[in-house]
């Protein structure tokens, strides 16, 4: 008998084991993948302080972030982060987070699928297991919390698909091509609205540069065209084709985003905590996915050896990061109406380019309040 | 590039066992007739999983890179959706 189960060992996963091996916990991680991190994909941009639970001196990032750059419509704005960035590779980095988890008596079993919890028995492929407190921390695709009826499925409104591929060269080409220092990084954000409106994303690797674009689901469906085509379409678009020209593709993936959750699903029940992306804690500005799981996953961790689901919600609602995150949500959904997206990034590169060069217009004017309300949104999203 | 040729970078374990199943093919058909083609399913897989063959839906789930967007996307709920057995199907290097 455990005393914490812990179902998925990506971010929010090996944080909860971490926190609740630490306190003396009989603790295991139950992962679906050849190893943690084989599953998972991401940008992946992170804030160094979110992950300060773990021992971050040893973290193993590719490059750290040295300009974040938003582009749309030919507009660009470029800016120093003020907390220290950093750009990681899934596979390299939830490796390290598990294997902290590890180090502090947590028992990590991979290539194993939950299947679902009844109670305290633990149902997996490979048989059952038996545990006094579950931590479901299964992701964006969470089919043992949506089986536990503690949730239900996404809706094809609240979800971003995402497709990203990975190029590599050298280290010398990528810092030549994107203007970098020997150790720099860079995150490029942009926004586009053709064929169908999104935002497409690309950071730094070591020696290659990742490309990505995230598309409302709904936009792909109503529009009948297909993530990939679009992610080819707005390759060539803004130019990626030509930055990468030369280097190979080293990989694809494809994964959703979730952009509802918490606090409108439940975040426990009885024996059962839900944390990260099974929980919906994304913040949709900033991608910051991993932050908010490993902070979901920390809190439940502790709470999860204490037997306090009581005060597992307020515990997540007061935190910073993660308050931050739920409410942004709801301007999000405004902002990036689909009706109102094409409309809005024409508009604000039209204001950007009339401000720079001192003339004001009366239409910019009287859609200012939606230019303020957009700037602090970028305000948001590198600060 | 096409997809199929994208797919070439991953590392994929196949399982004999499939992962999708199409719950009832009557109602594609349906599914069909309300939405016209590409469906829903069709136009969310990033890996061509999903391919209509006129009056039937033909499924290459060993294509499959495990993204979850398919079974949001179904109108009727019409895909049985779960993970390859023990670890199998797809895994990545960078992520
Ligand atoms: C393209 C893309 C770009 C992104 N960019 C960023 C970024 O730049 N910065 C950032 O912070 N976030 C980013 N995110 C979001 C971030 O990836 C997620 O929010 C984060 O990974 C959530 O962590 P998690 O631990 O909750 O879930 P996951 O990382 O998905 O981990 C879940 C784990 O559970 C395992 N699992 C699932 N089900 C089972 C089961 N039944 N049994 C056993 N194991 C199971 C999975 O294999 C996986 O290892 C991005 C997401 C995408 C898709
Ligand atoms: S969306 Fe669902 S019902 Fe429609 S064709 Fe695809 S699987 Fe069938
Ligand atoms: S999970 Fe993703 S890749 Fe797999 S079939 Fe569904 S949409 Fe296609």
């Amino acid at each position: 008998m455990y005393d914490v189960v812990v179902v998925g060992g990506g971010p929010a996963g090996s944080a909860a084991a971490l926190r609740a091996a630490k306190l003396g916990a009989k603790t295991i991680v139950i992962e679906r993948g050849s190893e943690p991190g084989a599953k998972n994909v991401s940008g992946a941009m992170i804030r160094v302080n979110d992950l300060s639970m773990f021992d971050v001196k040893s973290l193993p990032y590719e490059r750290e972030v040295s300009k974040v750059r938003l582009s749309f419509d030919g507009v660009q704005i470029e800016m120093k982060p003020k907390d220290k960035l950093v750009n990681v590779g899934r596979l390299k980095l939830d490796r390290w987070l598990a294997s902290q988890a590890e180090s502090a008596g947590a028992v990590l079993i991979t290539k194993t699928t939950v299947l679902k919890v009844d109670g305290r028995r633990i149902v997996t492929d490979r048989g059952e297991i038996e545990g006094e407190r579950v931590i479901l921390a299964e992701g964006a695709n969470a089919l043992v919390s949506i089986n536990s009826g503690l949730r239900r499925e996404l809706k094809p409104e609240e979800t971003v698909q995402t497709v990203k591929e990975v190029y590599s060269l050298s280290k010398d080409e990528v810092n030549k091509r994107l203007g970098l220092g020997e150790q720099e990084g860079i995150s490029v954000r942009y926004l586009f609205s053709n064929p169908i409106p999104g935002a497409g994303f690309l950071y730094t690797y070591k020696d290659s540069i990742a490309f990505g674009i995230g598309v409302h689901m709904r936009s792909l469906i109503s529009h009948r065209v297909r993530p990939q085509d679009v992610l080819e379409e707005v390759k060539r678009s803004l130019g990626i084709n030509e930055l990468v020209k030369g280097f190979s593709l080293r990989e694809y993936s494809a994964k959703i985003i979730p952009e509802n959750g918490f606090p409108a699903w439940r975040a426990c029940s009885g024996n059962l905590f839900l944390t990260g992306d099974a929980l919906g804690v994304v913040n949709p500005i900033t991608f910051n996915g991993i932050g908010p799981a490993v902070i979901s996953g920390y809190i439940a961790g502790e709470l999860a050896v204490n037997d306090q689901c009581g005060s597992y919600e307020s515990s997540l609602m007061m935190e910073r990061t993660l308050s931050q995150a739920i409410k942004l949500r709801p301007l999000v959904k405004e902002l990036l109406k689909e009706e109102n997206i094409r409309a809005y990034i024409s508009m604000t590169s039209d204001a950007l380019s009339s401000w720079t060069s001192g003339d004001l217009s009366l239409d910019l004017k009287a859609n200012l309040w939606r230019l303020t309300k957009h700037a602090l949104l970028l305000l948001e999203a590198i600060s | 590039m096409k997809v199929e040729e994208k797919l070439y970078t991953l590392r994929y374990k196949r399982d004999d066992e499939p992962h999708l199943k199409i719950k009832n093919f009557d109602v594609c058909s349906r599914c069909e007739k309300e939405y016209g083609t590409p469906q829903p399913c069709i136009s969310v897989c990033p890996a061509n999983v999903y391919v209509w063959d006129g009056t039937r839906m033909v499924i290459s789930y060993e294509n499959c890179v495990e993204c979850g967007a398919c079974k949001i996307a179904c109108p009727f709920n019409n895909i049985a959706w779960s993970f390859p057995r023990y670890g199998l199907g797809m895994s990545l290097r960078y992520g």
